[in-house]
């Protein structure tokens, strides 16, 4: 009597979830939705991670907070413990969204590791196969992530209790490169798989990023590499999205709204997560994204939620990237309206330059990127307007085409004229004023990145890539704290091991500088 | 003659015996009484209630007078399995009976005995009727687990926790059908009890049928509950003033006309009464006693109602010449709750004192006034003047009108005990003993689709739960009794098998209607949630108890618990314990002293615990998601499968204590007491830990990580300053100190969650400091000894002030606690008062630590802060104010917890006693803490709901 097993319905064994391919299903389902949500129970519960508020240990909130809110491109006002300290370029090791992002990480690796081994048993299932080459994609993605963050991480690819031994880039990146090169052929053809499932053109794609930032992580220079794998993607079936649905004269808005699974902007996902304001609640994700810069004069209402949380503004350091096209200027001669589209800044009632990040809104322009309503300005599926239907792409293809320019701008070969027009397409479809071969220099694709994919995850990789996140080269307002923006200490480049891990885990030595 | 010596007069009935045989006799009705014996035996003299006297026989008359037992020294006191007399404990017990329990408006048993125990600390979680109390043995035990006391009910073990809807897991007991409660405190008493005695132990001994006529017993009362105080918040003028003064335009024109003390609203004068009735006697040769309990009570929080039905039956039949017994005991309660939203406190704080109650333009709804005018509940409204603004505080009046929360809890205790004495083997007694443990809880909330919310096209929300909880139990022992010559042994051995289950349903519905008003179902979110479980825990003990002469006392147990929540390699857990006393005033050369006692007790023993501790943590298991957490593949969104931390390793957190103590009594027992001195070690604490997260499926899990160390030193002191025929004057005090350090841990732990910003924390564990020690900025002050805003000391001297700044600093438990009480009798009147005193418990004043001036301006709303504003004048709330040490404040206080004043008419009830009285609870605190109320568990003050004056009047009959 004293063996007891479980005898809630809500709890399962190993011999439950792993009986057959649609079981096993729900298991490979947790692996994306260890990045996309944060628990058991939507939009809280059940917390996949604790020690720290349940919405805020979201994976792409954190990403945000990580390499955005870093950068010139978020500041915020909210005081949570650790969150201003992320603008200000001063974390600690023990900085809460450091940690967080630590473990989430890790947990997904955790999860993929076990989700491999014990999927195996059904294996001669090709679906199954797929899910496995799925589950060691989402792994070495996880681990891409903990590489670029935190550099020297432990290696662990089986399930274990065995306190692991550090790692570093190196052995990182060759593992991260063999297994998205190893899985290719478990993968499914582009186009093939089900919406919110990689395929192969995910693995190439996260590839070209890594060999583009090959470099910084390795000291290799890979960028030949790039322009291979971004090929790959490029003639693939996957298709950058010109269907200007709400007919606003772009389609690069159409990208971020609640029916980007099906208005045409899915064509250029190659890997996603998804939400669903009823069905996938989370406070991060989209929802975060959403909600969080909505503040001031902005009317929730054209947002399709209820309210703001007036946190995220923006610097004019990333203002400024769109310079050339200003169309009107304000009595202070800051710019008030562009003519791209990427340039979404919401400017009434806010201030261009920043006196004030702490609680204050109107410092800093707002962004109006993240919209959770239709094409036809219809509210997401949640009526109450909580949450939002918004799917969030981690890869897309317009990621990959500047990936390839700036491989080419760097010397490593490839078509240059291919380069140009592939910009030209994104320019185009943003309604920016079309760019020749001799524009094309690293750090114009550089600063176009920050035009075309801003707030989704890349910029401080990218600042670090040119050697400008911590130098003087580039200040940014409060960059280091100063109110100008300093240079900090280049250590920074790479965030601390958690405190506490290390205090259990006596293998692994801090990094460097903290 | 025998008489008694307070009256004089003869006493019938008394036994005599000459000591070491079994020559006896009794005296006849008028105290008199003649017995064979020799020059220099040794003659007891024994009746109930009295003390018992040994006197030698010195010559052919011996008259004697025996004192009433006031201190019942031959009490018998219920230990684990067992009873023994108080004179022969020798473990830290304290024993409270029905007529030292508390008086007044009492509606949960640990009312009772607050106050009276030394190293027993309870507070109640605050001011709603029926509400639980926090019960701390000798301070905190663990750091994770439960830190309450197991408490045991005619030899029931209760289940841990509540289930849903219960404001008290002890509500099921009606106050009056309570006889005695002990107290076992140290790990020589509670050892028997292994592994669910970590925290002590608290018996419950129900009242018992009596031989004989019936006789019937009413008490009754009733009571006036008044709010005693609020949060002190700016009132609308200085309101008015602050935002004319700081505020920029369009702040300041969106104040209002009216004036609105929202606190007053909220709170109300409240009534409640209680009534029971009992009989005992014999019903057909049985024994009987049965009750019947009703109490009705409303809280001051308006809309707050407890109401319960209590019905008890105890039988004790006899059979085969007494050889053997039978105890039946059976109770139920149901209790229905009325909850009254909280929400409704803090928002009453905050919301703005220039709004109306109610506003013509507000789309939520409240009346239709005489002129067919609809008004609505004011709410802080969005552009379009259709929803609630985003982040908006709720109006209050709203909150507790429109939120319906109730729940009814059922409850059953009951046990079959038989014990038999055999034939064959005197002294050898057996028995066994059945129980069961049910609570059912049903309840549920419905939030109306006018509750003003910030989501568009709000249709209302319900959410309904059962939950129960299942309590198995079966022992079985052999006890046996034998006296060699000045030898006693007392030997008991058992098997306890005990399994406790839990089955869990709610589901919650986020409605959407349809056009017709009726609920589309298709369309609303229906979430549903299943909980269950079961565990089992399976035990052997064994006591030796030992007395030579009772002189000298030995008490030896050993239990081996196993729990079925613990991996099968480290499931058994070995809990001995051994304890010595010495009965000093039974030596020769004390038996002419002033002792009427003196003892010496030392004592060591170990408990164990995993109460608190969720099942199968040691399995791997795989916990499916809600549909709200899906995720979408293709067209289709799938529940998610995830696998649960574990841990293999997790083995008993082990108690040891050591236990010194003294118990005396002199001047005919007018002067007793107990010095009890304490070290309790806790080792292998199970707390939540942080793990390398490469090796888990989680961040954290539950382990084995660190120890812990109670010291402290208790002393009770009982007076008896008078005592003559028509007066009686007696005085119980206690005090008691206890410190509390952690000694092993690792990591440190932030604990302590508070309110203002999202996700902070105000206390941390950490070796070397007290548990739940707050973890704060240094506040640096000006000449005036005011507080800087934003200044702090710069702890580590690195030129910043940043988390490493931090430091701890103070702790909620107190160092040292009092309790003194009086009574006093004079002819047919009684008088009795109780008070508390609590030095060195520290508050976090989290009202006061939110408020900032800018606190009033957000979001374009107007919000109330406390006026603890006009003492720091602080700006901007930001996380570095709010973790100030400013806002850590001493919460020493003194209460007059009661005064009870009562008159009994001999003869009032057709020549039956009937007793009047009047009583005030909670007549006094003196404190300088700022906050509402000093006694706070936990220590950290957010919404506290106030806790009443209380004035009772009641009738106690028998007949």
């Amino acid at each position: 009597d004293l063996d007891q097993t479980p005898i809630d319905p809500d709890l399962f064994t190993e011999v439950d979830v792993y009986k057959n391919a649609q079981e096993a299903k729900g298991a490979l389902a947790k692996l994306y939705a260890g990045l996309a949500l944060t628990g058991q129970q939507g939009p809280a519960g059940q917390a996949d991670i604790s020690g720290v508020d349940e919405g805020f240990s979201q994976f792409s909130r954190m990403l945000f907070n990580l390499n955005e809110l870093t950068t010139d491109h978020a500041v915020v006002g909210w005081g949570d413990p650790g969150l201003p300290n992320l603008h200000a370029m001063n974390w600690g090791a023990g900085n809460d969204f450091t940690t967080a992002m630590y473990f989430r990480l890790s947990q997904v690796v955790s999860f993929s590791n076990s989700f491999i081994s014990n999927a195996a048993v059904l294996s001669d299932d090709a679906e199954v196969a797929a899910y496995i080459a799925e589950a060691r994609f989402i792994r070495a993605y996880a681990y891409y992530n903990l590489m670029d963050l935190f550099a020297n991480v432990p290696l662990v690819t089986e399930i274990t209790t065995a306190l692991p031994e550090q790692s570093n880039r190196e052995e990182i990146f060759a593992f991260i490169e063999s297994e998205l090169q190893g899985i290719e052929s478990d993968l499914k053809s582009p186009g093939s798989n089900e919406y919110g499932r990689v395929d192969q053109a995910a693995a190439w794609a996260l590839l070209s990023r890594l060999y583009l930032n090959a470099e910084e992580f390795v000291g290799q220079n890979r960028y030949a590499d790039v322009i291979t794998n971004a090929d790959k993607v490029i003639n693939s079936s996957y298709s950058i999205n010109t269907n200007d649905g709400n007919g606003n004269g772009s389609a690069y808005d159409e990208l971020f709204l609640a029916d980007n699974d099906t208005n045409g902007a899915q064509n250029e996902f190659l890997f996603v997560l998804t939400f669903d304001g009823i069905n996938q609640q989370t406070f991060g994700g989209t929802t975060f994204l959403t909600h969080a810069p909505l503040g001031g004069d902005m009317d929730p209402v054209l947002f399709g939620v209820n309210g703001g949380w007036s946190g995220y503004r923006t610097t004019k350091g990333f203002v400024d990237q769109f310079d050339y096209a200003v169309t009107e200027r304000d009595g202070n001669n800051h710019p008030v309206a562009w003519n791209d589209a990427r340039a979404q800044f919401f400017t009434e009632g806010q201030n261009y330059e920043i006196e004030t990040i702490a609680n204050t809104f109107e410092d800093g322009y707002a962004l109006a990127k993240f919209k959770n309503v239709d094409i036809n300005g219809q509210q997401g599926s949640d009526t109450s307007g909580d949450f939002a239907d918004i799917d969030l792409p981690l890869i897309r293809l317009a990621e990959v085409y500047l990936n390839y320019a700036e491989a080419v701008a760097r010397g490593a070969g490839g078509d240059m004229a291919k380069a140009t027009s592939l910009v030209n397409e994104l320019r185009t479809r943003a309604g920016a004023p079309t760019i020749t071969s001799a524009d094309i220099d690293p750090d114009f694709v550089l600063a176009e990145r920050s035009r075309e994919l801003h707030w989704e995850g890349l910029r401080r990789t990218d600042l670090i890539r040119f050697n400008l996140f911590t130098t003087g080269s580039y200040l940014w307002p409060f960059k280091g704290g100063a109110q100008n923006g300093r240079a900090v200490e280049s250590f920074r480049k790479i965030f601390p091991l958690p405190e506490n891990v290390l205090l259990i885990n006596t293998n692994l030595t801090q990094n460097e500088g903290y | 003659t025998v008489t008694d010596s307070g009256s004089g007069e003869p006493l019938p009935g008394v036994s005599i015996v000459i000591k070491g045989t079994t020559t006896g006799t009794t005296t006849d009705f008028d105290g008199n009484y003649s017995i064979n014996a020799q020059n220099g035996d040794i003659l007891q003299f024994s009746y109930i209630a009295f003390k018992t006297k040994e006197i030698r026989v010195t010559g052919s008359e011996l008259n004697v007078t025996l004192q009433e037992d006031t201190e019942q020294l031959d009490e018998v006191v219920v230990i684990g399995y067992g009873s023994v007399r108080k004179e022969d404990l020798t473990g830290a017990v304290n024993l409270v009976t029905s007529k030292d329990f508390n008086k007044g408006q009492v509606s949960s048993p640990q009312q009772l005995i607050q106050g009276k125990v030394a190293g027993v600390s309870i507070v109640n979680g605050g001011g709603a009727p029926g509400e639980g109390s926090n019960f701390l043995v000798r301070g905190i035990g663990s750091l994770n687990l439960n830190s309450n006391p197991l408490f045991v009910v005619d030899g029931v073990p209760l289940n841990d926790g509540g289930v849903g809807g219960s404001r008290n897991p002890l509500n099921l007991i009606n106050p009056n059908d309570i006889e005695a409660i002990s107290v076992l405190k140290d790990a020589s008493a509670t050892s028997i009890y292994g592994s669910r005695a970590a925290n002590g132990v608290v018996l419950i001994t129900t009242k018992k049928g009596k031989a004989g006529e019936f006789s019937f017993n009413l008490r009754t009362n009733t009571s006036v509950f008044e709010p005693v105080n609020q949060v002190d918040v700016l009132n609308p003028a200085q309101f008015r003033k602050l935002v004319r003064d700081t505020g920029n335009q369009d702040f300041i024109d969106r104040l209002g006309s009216a004036s609105t003390d929202w606190q007053d609203l909220i709170y109300r004068t409240a009534f409640g009464s209680d009534h029971s009735l009992s009989a005992v006697g014999a019903a057909f040769g049985v024994p009987l006693r049965a009750s019947l309990g009703y109490s009705d009570q409303d809280g001051i929080l308006s809309g707050d109602n407890f109401n319960r039905v209590t019905a008890s039956v105890n039988l004790t039949p006899r059979l085969l010449d007494d050889h053997l017994k039978f105890e039946i005991n059976a109770r139920v309660a149901r209790t229905e709750n009325t909850f009254a939203d909280r929400g409704a406190i803090g928002s009453a704080v905050s919301f703005d004192p220039t709004k109306p109650v109610y506003d013509q333009n507000s789309p939520f709804y409240a009346f239709t006034d005489e002129n067919g005018t609809d008004f609505g509940y004011y709410t802080w409204l969005n552009a379009a003047g259709t929803n609630q603004l985003n982040l908006a505080p709720t109006n209050p009046v709203a909150i507790l009108d429109l939120i319906d929360d109730q729940a009814t809890v059922d409850r059953f205790v009951g046990n079959l005990k038989a014990d038999y004495q055999l034939h064959w083997v005197p002294g050898l007694t057996a028995t066994v003993n059945g129980g069961y443990d049910l609570s059912k809880s049903e309840g549920g909330k419905i939030i109306p689709n006018n509750f003003p919310t910030a989501a568009t096209g709000y249709d209302g929300r319900t959410e309904q739960y059962t939950q129960e909880a299942k309590n198995y139990l079966f022992d079985a022992y052999l006890n046996y009794k034998k006296e060699f010559g000045d030898h006693n042994l007392d030997v008991t051995g058992g098997y306890s098998y005990q399994r406790f289950e839990f089955d869990n349903f709610s589901n919650n519905v986020e409605r959407i209607l349809n056009a017709d008003g009726s609920l589309n179902d298709e369309a609303s979110l229906n979430e549903t949630f299943i909980d269950k479980s079961r565990n089992v825990l399976l035990s052997y003990f064994g006591r030796l108890n030992y007395d030579f002469d009772g002189r000298y006392l030995l008490t030896a147990t050993l239990r081996a618990d196993a729990s079925s929540k613990l991996n099968p390699d480290d499931r058994w857990g070995y809990f001995p314990s051994a304890a010595l006393a010495w009965n000093i005033h039974n030596e020769d050369f004390l038996a002419e002293g002033p002792f009427d006692q003196l003892k010496l007790r030392v004592g060591y023993g170990e408990v164990g615990n995993v109460n608190g501790l969720g099942d199968y943590n040691f399995l791997t298991r795989y916990v499916i998601s809600t549909p709200s957490a899906q995720y979408q593949f293709g067209d289709s969104f799938y529940r998610t499968y995830r696998p649960e931390p574990i841990n293999e390793d997790l083995r008993w957190e082990v108690g040891n204590t050591l236990n010194a103590g003294i118990d005396f009594a002199v001047l005919e027992s007018r002067i007793s007491g107990s010095v009890n001195a304490y070290i309790k070690t806790t080792e292998d604490l199970i707390a939540t830990t942080v793990v390398d997260p490469f090796t888990n499926f989680g961040n954290t899990i539950s382990a084995n990580i660190g120890d812990m160390e109670n010291r402290g030193v208790e002393v009770e002191l009982n007076l008896v300053p008078v005592r003559t025929q028509d007066l009686e004057w007696s005085i119980n005090y206690n005090i008691s100190v206890n410190d509390n350090e952690i000694t092993r841990l690792p990591d440190t732990q932030e604990v302590g969650g508070i309110s203002g910003g999202v996700g902070n924390t105000i206390q941390r564990h950490q070796v070397g400091a007290a548990p739940f020690s707050y973890y704060v900025y240094k506040q640096i002050y000006d000449a005036n000894g005011k507080p800087i805003e934003g200044a702090y000391a710069d702890l580590n001297d690195d030129g910043q002030i940043n988390s490493e700044d931090r430091y701890l600093y103070k702790n909620p438990y107190a160092d040292v606690l009092m309790g003194l009480s009086t009574n006093l009798t004079y002819k047919n009147w009684d008088f009795s008062a109780v008070s508390r005193a609590s030095i060195g418990n520290y508050n976090y004043n989290n009202v006061a630590s939110t408020t900032a001036l800018n606190g009033v301006f957000s979001n374009d709303i107007l919000r109330n802060i406390p006026a603890d504003y006009l003492r720091t004048e602080f700006q901007q709330f930001t996380e570095t104010n709010l973790l100030s040490d400013y806002f850590i404040e001493n919460a020493s206080f003194f209460r007059l917890d009661n005064i009870t004043l009562g008159y009994t008419l001999a003869e009032g009830f057709f020549g039956n006693p009937l007793r009047f009285y009047a009583s005030g609870q909670n007549l006094l605190v003196v404190t300088n803490y700022n906050g509402l109320d000093p006694e706070i568990t936990g220590g950290i003050d957010n919404n506290f709901y106030p806790r009443p004056r209380v004035l009772t009047i009641g009738l106690d009959i028998n007949f």
